[in-house]
């Protein structure tokens, strides 16, 4: 949601932008010379696209530089592109206005469709030349705020596409009465540009909008999959097809073993109740055992820890013979999947009367209770650097939090679905609805599985309903 | 028949009476003001049907249930109100052992097919609003009611306090020994009526 609507309102910010004296100029400039239109055309269209990718990628990763990801930031962007909807709604005269023009010599002194690829790639920055709306601030102050480089790309790709457009539409047609006519139906009606500047009101509203109400969409939708596990700025998940690796920051994924873990420089994954562990780059083998009835793995550059049943066992890479009971459990209390930072390995304790996250040092040989309740569950933890990723689920909700590894760690929510239950109206029918009981949403996803890395924090969502297969989203740290 | 609005009136009297004395008051209030229909709308001898759930005969909320509507088993856990089945803290049913099921009864599991783990089960007055409000609660007593056909069990979770669960005076109630209503629950028993 969040992204379409970004996507809509950067194509029409770059539509839009054709109202300035350098959108004007180029349908001019491209359409006027027939021998190289069409070429021109499309340098044209290729530079816009990399000047908008370039600016709002270039925006978002500096956000995510400054971590400037965070509710306060989202809710002062969505606060600056609301005032921004409205200066469109309003007609507002634009300010701040950059009122500088492209080069015009570059179309006597270079060949035009290496102008055209130039001069594209200036309409494609949003904020080298002249653009008639808000939007493109508000965009920017959006993409900073979200600090996901990925959408930055999207709104890029959007806005260079909304530039490019009437241009490469236009141009062609110059010589054409259709063309004369499209080209002074712009210039002499200023209703269309009216018009268009209502559009841009609307899609930062839709915007806004996906900004504040729906938290969820905050996160990356990474798709079928589930168990994720991270290390540095590698994440790896099963898929039913087998294992998905992804390098953050780059598009693309790779096939991994299913079932893999990261930890380290290494890699490990179980196939039936043999564990393999092995480099992560090049996956150098470095050890393979067997672990009966092993279901769920954690592994660092020192320590390899499995789970059998209920039983948590570790492993000290160097001597593999030593095998450590860590902890065990009693059904139905059960034993959560572990996560290993270095000696410190974390898990889950779920009983009926209450619930935990402990840590272990392996190599001290003492253990922590980082939290606990007993009203409600705290599952899943994932361990990176002293920060703790864990899934808390109550009645209400159930939300994805963050904090020190410490036993009074303040946590901040990273993501937040509803109740993972379904909830009455809190009166029996014809009766008064004057209650105070909570009526709240309930989420079609259980949060699970977790892993955490050095920006991004990433959840398992299990269906309800059992046919529907698992996916992995990601959020911002 | 419409009441008319005493809410001013019957919360002055609420917080210096005991429930019935007050609910006794206010009926002798009611009749003078807005006649005898009215009465039997707001304390009616039998099948009670005033306020949020069937029994319910005053506005001290409900306490806090995982589903929403305060139903208890005979020990005060949370039962689902639409059909009796046992739930846990987070509103999911439960099996007799506390492992969360779906409406097939079958276990709720993992995509390794490993069942998903129990959540903490609370009984909703001595544990779980006990807990939250930082109150020592307890159920002192309770009264029975005929509501959809069965006797109805209406059990008000008491507490040396003031407040109950909305904010405002709380009544004596079934509570004794200076204890006070704190929120409500009910318990359906299988005896028709």
């Amino acid at each position: 949601m969040l992204t379409v609507a970004l996507a809509a309102a950067a194509f029409l910010a770059g539509v839009t932008g054709t109202w300035s004296p350098c959108g004007f100029s180029m349908i001019e400039t491209i359409g006027a010379p027939r021998r190289f239109v069409l070429r021109s055309c499309a340098t044209f269209a290729l530079g816009a696209v990399l000047g908008g990718v370039a600016t709002f990628a270039g925006i978002a990763a500096v956000g995510l530089a400054v971590r400037g990801v965070g509710r306060t930031a989202v809710v002062a962007a969505a606060g600056l592109a609301l005032a921004a909807a409205l200066g469109e709604l309003r007609a507002a005269r634009i300010a701040p206005q950059v009122r500088r023009q492209v080069p015009e010599h570059w179309r006597r002194t270079l060949p035009l469709p290496l102008a055209a690829l130039l001069y594209g790639v200036l309409l494609g920055l949003g904020f080298t030349t002249f653009v008639l709306t808000f939007a493109v601030w508000a965009l920017a102050g959006v993409v900073l705020a979200l600090g996901r480089p990925e959408l930055g790309v999207v709104a890029g790709v959007a806005f260079g596409v909304g530039r490019a457009l009437p241009v490469v539409t236009i141009a062609p047609l110059l010589d054409r009465r259709v063309g004369v006519r499209l080209l002074a139906l712009i210039g002499e009606r200023p209703r269309i540009l009216r018009a268009m500047r209502v559009a841009d009101g609307a899609a930062l509203l839709v915007a806004v909008g996906a900004l504040l109400v729906s938290p969820a969409s905050a996160a990356t939708n990474l798709g079928e999959g589930f168990d994720p596990s991270a290390a540095g700025g590698t994440v790896v998940w099963t898929t039913v097809a087998g294992g998905v690796e992804l390098h953050e920051g780059q598009v693309g994924t790779a096939s991994v073993p299913a079932h893999a873990v990261l930890g380290g420089a290494l890699i490990a994954w179980r196939d039936g109740d043999t564990v393999h562990v092995a480099q992560a780059a090049g996956l150098a083998p470095v050890l393979d055992m067997t672990v009966p009835g092993v279901d769920a793995l954690a592994v660092s550059d020192t320590w390899l820890v499995t789970r059998s049943g209920d039983m948590l066992s570790a492993v000290p890479l160097a001597t593999p013979d030593q095998l450590h009971v860590i902890a065990s459990g009693k059904p139905p209390a059960q034993i959560g999947r572990p996560s290993l930072d270095g000696d410190v390995v974390v898990y889950h304790v779920a009983s009926r009367s209450g619930s935990r996250i402990v840590a272990d040092d392996l190599a001290a040989s003492t253990r922590r209770t980082l939290r606990q309740t007993a009203s409600a569950l705290l599952t899943n933890p994932a361990l990176v650097g002293g920060q703790l990723l864990y899934v808390r689920q109550t009645n209400l909700a159930q939300l994805l939090e963050l904090g020190p590894a410490t036993r009074r760690g303040h946590d901040r929510v990273l993501y937040r679905l509803a109740a993972p239950s379904v909830h009455d109206s809190g009166h029996e029918p014809r009766y008064t609805h004057r209650t105070r009981t909570p009526h709240p949403k309930t989420s079609p996803f259980t949060l699970w599985t977790t892993a955490l890395s050095a920006t991004r924090a990433y959840v398992t969502l299990l269906p309800r309903k059992p046919s529907a297969p698992a996916r992995i989203v990601s959020v911002a740290r | 028949m419409p009441v008319p609005d005493l809410t001013g009136i019957a919360d002055g009297l609420a917080t210096s009476t005991s429930r019935r004395g007050f609910l006794a008051r206010v009926s002798r209030l009611l009749t003078l003001a807005a006649g005898a229909g009215a009465v039997r709308a707001l304390v009616s001898p039998g099948e009670a049907d005033a306020f949020h759930f069937c029994g319910h005969i005053y506005t001290t909320d409900s306490c806090p249930h995982p589903t929403g509507l305060p139903r208890i088993d005979a020990q005060g856990y949370p039962l689902r109100a639409v059909d009796g089945a046992p739930v846990d803290d987070l509103g999911r049913p439960i099996d007799a052992a506390g492992n969360p099921i779906d409406a097939s009864r079958r276990r709720l599991l993992d995509p390794d097919g490993r069942p998903l783990p129990p959540a903490p089960r609370s009984r909703l007055c001595q544990e779980a609003v006990a807990e939250r409000f930082d109150l020592h609660t307890r159920i002192d007593g309770a009264w029975y009611r005929c509501c959809g056909g069965h006797v109805r069990k209406l059990v008000d979770c008491c507490a040396r306090t003031r407040k109950r669960i909305n904010g405002d005076g709380a009544l004596t109630g079934y509570c004794y020994s200076g204890r006070r209503v704190f929120c409500v629950m009910y318990y359906d028993t299988k005896i028709p009526c």
